[in-house]
C-alpha cells in the first residue's frame, strides 16, 4: 500500500509538472503523409509544415499575404516579382538563409518529382540578384503571384545536399521525408508516421514569439468518436474536427468548447454539360435536359439551402451563390443572392423546358470526402423529387469517386471546391474553363461547361495588374457562371474544432492550424 | 509427422497464391491511388504519368507478378501514401497489434476457462446465471460498440484509463513494448477486453459445454466413486479432457483476434498494422494492402499448422494410434 501511494504521488507531481511545461497536445483525422514540404501538395501536408518551414510570404489570421522570410516584394514592371530577403534568418540547424536556398527551393519545388510544380508554371526565370534579394520572372504578368506561393516553403540547400534529399522522393523514403530542417518557429523533434509527431520551439526564431508552448504532441485519431472521447476526457486539448452531430455536445460540455468558422471550401452540384444523352436511371439514353439552362435553374430553385443548413449542418455552414466564398479575393458582392427557393418556380421553368413532368437521371455523391457529403445529396433527392426531377443517388468513397467523374459517369454530381490561392480566379481556371489539357485549364471542368467569353477573360485576368479592371472581369465571370447556372453552388462548409477551456488559438479558413498563434492559460 | 508438415507448408503455399491473386484482382474495384498522390492542381496528364510509374496502367495478372518478384527478392515495395518501405512501416506496427492480440487472448483464455469451469460446476447458482447472462451481451454487441462503450465509462466519465494509443513505448531491439510502463500498460486494458471479450464469452460457453459433458460421463463417475476429492475430479481428469475442442477454436480464433485487430485499433487509435490497413484501403495503398493480407495470411496458416501439432501433444488418443503412451 505504501508502495502504491507513493506511485500514486509520483504520478500526480509527473501531471504536474507537465501542466506547467506548456504542453499542447493535438489531434486531427488525418496524419500529414511526409515531412517533405514539396513532395505532396495537400492541406494536410502544406498546414502541419506550415509550423516547420516558412515561405517568402505568408498568411495571417485573417488570410491576407504578409511578409516572411522576404521583407519585401515588389512587381518588376510586368516581368516578374523582386523578393526582397530578411536578414539574419537562420535554419533549425543553425545555417544561415540566404537567395541561394530560395533558389534551390525553387528547383526543389518546381521539378518533375515534386507535387507542388503547378505553382511555378508561370514562372520563367528565376535570378539570384544579390545574397538577399531574388527575382521570380514569369512569362506574362501576374498580379497575384506573391499570393500563389504562400505555401511554398524554403529548404536550406546545405542540409538538402548534405543529406542527398535535393529532389522530392516520390516513391522511395529520403531523409526529408521524415526529418525537418526549416526557419519556422516550431522545429521537429520527433517523427513516427501515423503514431505521433512533436514539434519544440525553435529558440532562434526571427519572428516575436506569440505562444507559450514549450512542446507540442501531435497525434492523428481517424475515429472521431475517438477524437471527441480524447478531448472530453482531457487527453487533449484540441480536436479537428468535431463531427458536426457531436458539436452540440461538446459545446455544452464544462471544460471544453467548439471553434466554428467557415472553411474556403464551396460545396456545389455540377452538371454534364455537353453529353447527348442521361446515362443513369429509367430515362438513360433519353436526351440530356441538363444541356438546358432552364433546367439547371430549376435545380438551383428546387433545393432548400437553408433547410440543409438548419438540419444537416446543424446551422454551422452559409449559403454559397458564387465558385467562391465572401472571404475570398476577387469575390463578387453584387451576385451574393443565390436563386431563391421556389418549387413553382422550378416547376414552370421545367415546364418551359418541355419538362412538365419531369425526368430521371444519376446523381453521383462522395461520401467520405466532405461533411455529410452523403446526407446533402439525400436532402437534395427529395428535394428534386418535389417538382418531379428522379434522382438516383449513387454515393461511394472519395477513392472511386474522382475516377468515376473523369469517367463521365455522371448526370449531376456533388463537388466541394477550396481556392487554393484564395483567389476568385481559380475556381474559374479549373472548374470554368473549357478543358484543355495542353494549357492545364478546366482540369476539374468535369461536366465540360464551355463559354467562350469565360474563356476569354480568363488570360485577361490572370494578367491585369490593375485591380479594379481585374476585378470587373471577375464580376463578369461571375455572372456569366451565374446566368448560365454552371455549377448550383450551395454552402460554403463549416469548420469545427473542440478545444480545451483556457486554450487560445486562431481558427483560419483554410483549415491550417498554426501553433505560434496558440496560447494555454492555466 | 515431418511429411504431415511439409504436406502443410505446400498447401499453404498454394493457399497464400490464391489470396495474392484475390486480392489483387479486387484492388482495381478498392479505387484509384493516384488522386491521392497528386494534388488539386494536378492534369489528366500528371494523372496518366504517375499511373504509369506506378505501373498500375498494366493489367492485375501483371502487377501480382511484380508483386511476387518484388517479395521473392524479400522486398515488399514502397507504400505510396507514406513513401517508405512497407516492410519497415509492418515491422513499426506489427509489435502493437501481436502485444494487443497476446495480451486479449491471454484474457479470454484465462478468464474463458475460468469462468466456463465455474459455471459448469455450479450451474444453478445465482452467479453462473449472472454470467451467463451477461455472456450472451459479449456475444451479441459488436466490438466498436463495446469499445466506445469502455471508452466513455473508463475514459471520458471516470478518467481512469486513456481513451486512445497505446501509452509510452519502450525499445527493445527492433520491438518496442508497451507493456513495461505504466501509461503502456494502462494503455491496453480496455482494448484488450474489447478484442477478446467475444472470444472470452465463446471459450467459456465452450468450456461450460464441454465440461457439462464430460461430467455426466462414466469415468468420472468411476472417479468419483474411488473418491477422489473434487478438485482433482474437475481439474486433472474432467477439465483435461475438454481442452481439445478448445484448443481448436482457441487457435482459429487467435488468428481472428489478429484479423479483426483492425476494429479495435481503429476505436482506440491503436498503432498497429490493423490501423495501417484501414488507412491504406483509404488511401489505396496497394503494396500495403498486398503485404498486410499476405502477412495475416501466413499467420492463419501458421496457427493452423501449429494447432494441428498440438492435438498430438494434448488428445491421448491419437498419440496412442501412433504407438506412443503415457
Amino acid at each position: 500500500m505504501k508502495k502504491l501511494s507513493f506511485l500514486l504521488a509520483a504520478t500526480i507531481a509527473a501531471g504536474v509538472g507537465t501542466a506547467q511545461a506548456e504542453t499542447f497536445k493535438w489531434a486531427a483525422q488525418t496524419d500529414p503523409q511526409t515531412m517533405d514540404p514539396h513532395a505532396v501538395n495537400s492541406a494536410p501536408v502544406l498546414g502541419f509544415l506550415n509550423n516547420v518551414y516558412e515561405g517568402l510570404v505568408r498568411r495571417g489570421k485573417d488570410m491576407t499575404i504578409e511578409p516572411a522570410l522576404a521583407e519585401s516584394w515588389e512587381p518588376l514592371g510586368g516581368d516578374g516579382w523582386r523578393f526582397n530577403l530578411r536578414r539574419d534568418v537562420t535554419f533549425h540547424d543553425g545555417a544561415a538563409f540566404t537567395a541561394e536556398d530560395v533558389l534551390f527551393s525553387y528547383e526543389r519545388a518546381s521539378s518533375e518529382a515534386a507535387d507542388t510544380a503547378s505553382w511555378f508554371a508561370p514562372v520563367s526565370e528565376v535570378t539570384v540578384v544579390d545574397d538577399f534579394t531574388i527575382d521570380f520572372m514569369t512569362t506574362a504578368p501576374n498580379p497575384i503571384f506573391p499570393d500563389s506561393i504562400a505555401n511554398f516553403m524554403i529548404m536550406d540547400r546545405g542540409w538538402a545536399e548534405a543529406n542527398g534529399v535535393e529532389l522530392p522522393a516520390k516513391d522511395a523514403e529520403n531523409f526529408a521525408t521524415l526529418n525537418a530542417n526549416g526557419t519556422a518557429t516550431f522545429r521537429l523533434a520527433e517523427r513516427q508516421p501515423g503514431l505521433m509527431t512533436v514539434l519544440e520551439p525553435f529558440e532562434g526564431w526571427w519572428g516575436e514569439v506569440e505562444h507559450n508552448i514549450t512542446r507540442a504532441e501531435f497525434t492523428p485519431v481517424q475515429n472521431s468518436a475517438t477524437a471527441v472521447a480524447a478531448l472530453l476526457s482531457g487527453e487533449v486539448d484540441m480536436i479537428n474536427p468535431v463531427p458536426v452531430q457531436d458539436a452540440g455536445r461538446v459545446a455544452e460540455r464544462d471544460g471544453v468548447g467548439v471553434i466554428t468558422g467557415i472553411e474556403a471550401r464551396v460545396i456545389m452540384f455540377g452538371f454534364a454539360h455537353q453529353a447527348d444523352t442521361i446515362k443513369y436511371a429509367d430515362d438513360a439514353g433519353q436526351p440530356n435536359p441538363f444541356r438546358d439552362v432552364r433546367v439547371r435553374q430549376a435545380v438551383a430553385h428546387a433545393i432548400n439551402v437553408d433547410a440543409i443548413l438548419q438540419t444537416i449542418m446543424r446551422g454551422a455552414a452559409e449559403p454559397a451563390s458564387q465558385l467562391v466564398s465572401p472571404a475570398m479575393r476577387g469575390y463578387t458582392p453584387a451576385l451574393a443572392e443565390r436563386p431563391a427557393y421556389d418549387p413553382d418556380a422550378a416547376r414552370a421553368l421545367l415546364a418551359e423546358a418541355g419538362y412538365p413532368d419531369g425526368f430521371s437521371f444519376g446523381l453521383k455523391c462522395p461520401n467520405d470526402r466532405y461533411l455529410n457529403d452523403e446526407s446533402v445529396c439525400q436532402a437534395a433527392v427529395s428535394m428534386l423529387a418535389q417538382i418531379g426531377l428522379r434522382a438516383e443517388l449513387d454515393a461511394m468513397p472519395v477513392r472511386t469517386y474522382w475516377p468515376e467523374l473523369r469517367e463521365d459517369n455522371f448526370d449531376m454530381y456533388l463537388l466541394g471546391w477550396s481556392p487554393g490561392t484564395f483567389d476568385a480566379e481559380h475556381p474559374v481556371r479549373f472548374l470554368a474553363a473549357t478543358p484543355d489539357e495542353e494549357k492545364r485549364l478546366g482540369s476539374w471542368n468535369f461536366g465540360d461547361f464551355s463559354n467562350p467569353r469565360v474563356d476569354e477573360l480568363l488570360p485577361m485576368i490572370q494578367s491585369e495588374i490593375d485591380d479594379a479592371a481585374r476585378q470587373a472581369m471577375l464580376d463578369e465571370v461571375a455572372q456569366i457562371l451565374q446566368d448560365e447556372q454552371a455549377y448550383v453552388p450551395l454552402y460554403v462548409q463549416p469548420l469545427i474544432w473542440g478545444v480545451r477551456d483556457g486554450v487560445e488559438l486562431t481558427q483560419r479558413p483554410d483549415n491550417f492550424f498554426i501553433l505560434r498563434w496558440v496560447t494555454i492559460n492555466e | 509427422m515431418l511429411a504431415f508438415i511439409i504436406r502443410r507448408v505446400l498447401q499453404s503455399v498454394v493457399v497464400l497464391l490464391v489470396v495474392g491473386l484475390v486480392a489483387f484482382s479486387l484492388f482495381r474495384f478498392v479505387g484509384d491511388p493516384v488522386d491521392n498522390l497528386l494534388g488539386q492542381e494536378r492534369t489528366i496528364e500528371d494523372i496518366d504519368r504517375v499511373r504509369s510509374e506506378l505501373g498500375l496502367d498494366q493489367p492485375f495478372p501483371v502487377q501480382y507478378f511484380r508483386f511476387l518478384q518484388g517479395v521473392a527478392q524479400g522486398n515488399f515495395g514502397v507504400s505510396f501514401r507514406q513513401g517508405r518501405p512497407v516492410a519497415d512501416i509492418l515491422a513499426e506496427r506489427a509489435p502493437a497489434t501481436l502485444e494487443l492480440a497476446a495480451v486479449s487472448a491471454l484474457f479470454a483464455i484465462v478468464l474463458g476457462i475460468t469462468l466456463g469451469v465455474y459455471t459448469a460446476i455450479r450451474r444453478d447458482g445465482w452467479l453462473s446465471n449472472f454470467i451467463m447472462t451477461s455472456s450472451l451481451i459479449g456475444v451479441s454487441l459488436p466490438t466498436f460498440l463495446i469499445g466506445i462503450l469502455l471508452i466513455y465509462v473508463f475514459a471520458v466519465e471516470l478518467g481512469w484509463l486513456p481513451s486512445f494509443g497505446r501509452g509510452e513505448t519502450v525499445r527493445i531491439g527492433w520491438w518496442t513494448t508497451g507493456l513495461l510502463t505504466e501509461s503502456g500498460l494502462k494503455a491496453i486494458i480496455l482494448p484488450a477486453i474489447t478484442l477478446g471479450l467475444y472470444q472470452m464469452t465463446l471459450i467459456m460457453r465452450l468450456v461450460r459445454a464441454e465440461m457439462l459433458e464430460v461430467l455426466r460421463s462414466d469415468y468420472v463417475k468411476f472417479a468419483r466413486a474411488r473418491g477422489l476429492n473434487q478438485r482433482s475430479v474437475y481439474f486433472r481428469h474432467a477439465l483435461k479432457n475438454t481442452l481439445v475442442p478448445v484448443i481448436t477454436i482457441t487457435g482459429l480464433q487467435l488468428g481472428s483476434i489478429i484479423a479483426f485487430a483492425i476494429i479495435t485499433e481503429t476505436v482506440f487509435q491503436w498503432p498497429g498494422v490493423g490501423l495501417l490497413f484501414i488507412n491504406s484501403i483509404q488511401f489505396v495503398d496497394i503494396p500495403v494492402m498486398a503485404s498486410y493480407l499476405m502477412l495475416i495470411s501466413v499467420m492463419f496458416v501458421v496457427i493452423n499448422l501449429i494447432v494441428d501439432l498440438l492435438y498430438f501433444a494434448i488428445d491421448p488418443r491419437l498419440s496412442a494410434s501412433r504407438g506412443g503412451g503415457h
